[in-house]
């Protein structure tokens, strides 16, 4: 699930005299002091800057109302200001502000003067530690280090309301992180504790609870345990409060139902989901966030529920909602595309209505209106390859539009995850046998700054380029030399000796389809760099599926012409006896699969191919009780019954002179009563060819007798 | 006139497959000239026998032909009788080809590859194909209404020299 990461607004402090920040992105504002007035030496006495606020909290002589400016003046500074927000912390206000937090609640509890004065500090300091906590994570670090939850948790139910809502606006700052303590709903008094917030009527504290939920509920158990306790119910109820309940609620639900069908189903069952109704309604809500998070929430009941949200007009609205809340130019904007990919992921018929939709277009569009937020970029391409996962028309679509300028420009962007996802899409949109054909990808634009990406220094989008490589290098108009030249074969190779077991894998996959029906040229340029032995080794690795795409690599090398059989008898035949090997010590049927189609591709060439094969496959020492051929015969898996009746075909095959002997081998070993058994085989192929191959061993008569 | 055919993909779940078709001794050309083809496997489930709807409707290949037309090219092949009678009745909706030992489609050329359209050749109509799953030969008839009617595509699987059938794997992610 593609989680909606909410980011707090950072709300102007009613006692600020600096007027409305700006929501959600923080960014570097200039500084406050004219730069040419201030010469470095009186600079230091200026009482706002950083160091000098912290000074007048930590000392014991200065009076309460310089100190309550004090805190007033460094939480202004901060609000909105991320470059601010740093450059306290690493001066050490945190500490500093929470020991003020800390004096003041203590004072309190004592009861005694100056409750005004004290409530007012208390609502200040948390306030400045909520904003240090707002989108931060070395903020909220900090906060916690310096010992502020327990002092805050106590704060919210304080009979002073602006202190109550400081407190938990500032916990509700740090419940979204992932740094936040976790919560524990399996105890007892912890349970009542988060109900008693849902039940509050005040709305910072009732969405605090809900924001501890989004936060905390991870597993089914922890989802059973608050379904019982009757939390769905109330956050239910919250749907129908203010803004900040709904987004908060909407968020909650989603965590506490997602991928737990049983939870689900008291939301979706009862009265035919009336309840859901209002997460429905909330879609059409006035407020963009609000119709982000509604629509997050029904995505994940739908696809934690498959039977619900059936109704194809709700469908597309959601459909149609997201098309719309893509031209946000904000935070929504930038989120808007990761709910598209939840809603359509592995579901054809969501990326048919979408793509009736013109979502490609729109997608499209964002991209033409020039360079974004990293988010936003990388959640694009993610949409438009879950759009050309399995749809041939959204991928010849997404050509038309020259989507491919895009992909080359975002290879080289700074963000890791933009240049994975601009893979990914590459890789899905030249899933399409008749667009590969078509050259679309084997060119200068595409193929090389991928190569390039072979070398980057993220080990994931390494992964993300090979496997879009896997896809580019299945070019059939014989383009592959391009390749070849810009060092692709060079880094493949490089790249099949990692320590990581899945850059390994992708890369020989990619080394695969590079030789699929190609020339003898390749053939020669690829071995050059892989050399004999370390396709050996591959053939060994420990890990089954890298087994498997070396064996389909050497199955490759030795179809085509006649002569490339001889690639697998060269240093004494190290590659035939790797194969024999394997034969034997494997249990995994992909592995034996290409073993034996292997085997099978040389038992087409001449008679030596064919005695060869036959070695391996009958060895003169070893006591095998049973020939490893009529276990293949005997397989569950279909594609192995295949391969070894091919081999047998190829053996047997009727112009060759030395088949007679062969075919004597082969009835001595029970082939022919095996092959009798697979006349009527459920799998057509091995149907057809068993009687093919039985055909032919009749041909030289019963030499069983 | 001499032809190569390699099929280079299929997929299977949308009865689809494609491949290129190289046409050798071409009177108009110096080169072979290379063709891309696309083809509608007839599995009842995504294609029938009927080309189009009923009426010339344009299929997604850009193939029109009439239902009588349909029915003279298809019983052009011996394998295709037995299963008549089903396919004029309903274009063979109900029949189950899974396990037949022959393999209908209509294949049709897309574009050139390595050519002008002034080669010599047209591309204008699609071919009825039949595969035979046993020994992978391939016969078909060319539809076009502006050529000459049932000229005939014979090919037989090749094994370049060797003593046996070969097959290269690739795989898409």
């Amino acid at each position: 699930m593609f989680g909606v990461t909410v980011y707090a607004v950072d709300r102007s402090d009613p006692y600020s005299t600096q007027g409305r920040s700006q929501p959600g992105l923080s960014y570097p504002q200039t500084h406050h002091l004219p730069p040419t007035t201030m010469p470095a030496s009186v600079a230091s006495s200026n009482p706002s800057r950083p160091e000098n606020l912290i000074g007048q909290l930590n000392s014991t002589h200065t009076s309460y109302e310089a100190k309550l400016k004090a805190l007033r003046d460094l939480k202004n500074q901060i609000i909105g200001n991320r470059t601010k927000k740093l450059a306290f912390l690493k001066l050490g206000a945190v500490p500093s502000v929470v020991a003020i937090l800390s004096s003041s609640a203590a004072a309190q509890d004592g009861g005694g003067d100056n409750l005004e004065f004290h409530e007012s500090v208390l609502v200040q300091s948390a306030a400045a530690i909520g904003s240090f906590a707002c989108g931060l994570d070395s903020g909220v670090k900090a906060v916690l280090d310096a010992g502020a939850f327990p002092i805050l948790l106590k704060l919210i139910f304080h009979p002073n309301e602006k202190v109550a809502d400081a407190g938990a606006r500032s916990l509700k700052m740090i419940y979204q992180s992932k740094l936040a303590p976790k919560y524990d709903f399996h105890q007892e008094k912890d349970m009542e504790f988060l109900l008693s917030l849902l039940n509050s009527e005040n709305e910072n504290v009732s969405s605090l609870g809900a924001s501890i939920i989004t936060h905390s509920c991870q597993t089914a158990i922890e989802q059973q345990a608050l379904s019982e306790a009757g939390v769905i119910k109330r956050l239910v109820a919250l749907l129908g409060g203010s803004l900040i309940q709904r987004d908060a609620s909407l968020e909650s639900l989603a965590a506490v139902v997602k991928d737990n069908p049983e939870v689900a189903s008291r939301l979706v069952l009862p009265e035919n989901g009336r309840e859901l109704n209002a997460v429905i309604e909330l879609m059409r809500d006035k407020y963009p966030r609000t119709r982000l998070l509604a629509c997050t929430c029904l995505i994940n009941i739908r696809n934690t529920y498959v039977s619900y949200l059936q109704d194809s007009g709700i469908k597309k609205e959601l459909i149609l909602i997201l098309l719309e809340l893509l031209n946000d130019p904000g935070q929504v904007g930038d989120e808007a595309p990761f709910v598209l990919s939840n809603l359509i992921a592995e579901k054809e018929g969501m990326q048919k209505l979408a793509f009736d939709a013109s979502i490609v277009e729109k997608l499209c569009e964002n991209l033409q209106k020039g360079s974004f937020q990293a988010k936003r970029l990388q959640g694009i391409f993610l949409a438009l390859a879950d759009l050309c996962s399995k749809l041939e028309c959204c991928r010849d679509r997404v050509l038309h539009l020259k989507v491919l300028n895009f992909v080359t420009e975002a290879f080289a962007h700074d963000s890791a995850e933009v240049r994975a996802a601009a893979c990914i899409f590459l890789k899905n949109v030249s899933r399409s046998v008749k667009n590969l054909s078509a050259g679309h990808f084997m060119n200068e634009t595409v193929a090389v700054p991928l190569v390039q990406l072979l070398y980057d220094s993220c080990s994931f989008v390494q992964i993300a380029a090979l496997r879009a490589i896997s896809n580019v290098v299945v070019d059939f108009m014989a383009h592959k030399s391009l390749f070849v030249q810009c060092g692709g074969v060079k880094q493949l190779v490089q790249l099949s000796r990692s320590m990581e077991s899945a850059v390994r894998v992708n890369a020989v996959w990619a080394l695969k389809n590079l030789t699929f029906l190609v020339d003898n040229r390749c053939k020669e340029e690829i071995l050059l760099e892989l050399s004999t032995s370390t396709l050996t080794s591959l053939l060994s690795d420990p890990e089954a599926p890298v087994q498997e795409q070396a064996f389909a690599l050497v199955r490759n090398l030795v179809d085509g012409t006649l002569n490339s059989i001889d690639y697998v008898f060269g240093d004494d035949g190290l590659l035939l006896h790797a194969i024999g090997r394997q034969l034997r010590n494997t249990s995994k049927a992909e592995v034996l699969v290409q073993c034996m189609y292997t085997l099978s591709n040389v038992a087409s060439g001449k008679e030596h191919h064919k005695e060869a094969v036959m070695n391996q496959l009958f060895p003169q020492t070893g006591n095998d009780k049973e020939t490893i051929l009529v276990k293949f015969l005997q397989s569950s898996n279909s594609q192995l019954r295949t391969a070894a009746v091919w081999t047998i075909v190829n053996l047997t095959f009727p112009s060759s002179p030395g088949a007679c002997g062969r075919v004597t081998a082969l009835w001595n070993a029970g082939i022919v009563s095996q092959l009798k058994c697979m006349v009527n085989d459920p799998c057509l192929d091995v149907k057809l060819q068993s009687r093919t191959a039985l055909k032919q061993l009749m041909m030289f008569g019963d030499a069983s007798t | 006139m001499e032809s190569k055919c390699t099929n280079q993909g299929c997929d299977l779940d949308h009865g689809y497959l494609c491949g290129t078709m190289e046409a050798l001794n071409v009177p108009m050309a110096d080169t072979p000239v290379v063709t891309f083809w696309e083809g509608e496997i007839v599995d009842t489930k995504n294609y029938t026998f009927f080309t189009g709807k009923w009426g010339a409707t344009v299929t997604g290949l850009g193939i029109m032909s009439r239902v009588e037309d349909d029915i003279k090219h298809w019983t052009k092949f011996p394998s295709f009788p037995p299963l008549l009678s089903q396919v004029e009745a309903d274009g063979g909706k109900s029949l189950d080809l899974s396990n037949y030992p022959y393999v209908f489609m209509r294949w049709k050329e897309q574009y050139f590859v390595n050519v002008g359209t002034d080669c010599g050749l047209t591309i204008a109509g699609f071919y009825y194909v039949c595969f035979s799953c046993s020994d992978g030969s391939i016969n078909g008839f060319y539809y076009d209404p502006n050529s000459s009617p049932f000229q005939k595509l014979e090919l037989k699987s090749t094994n370049d020299g060797r003593s046996g059938f070969s097959f290269s794997t690739y795989e898409l992610q």
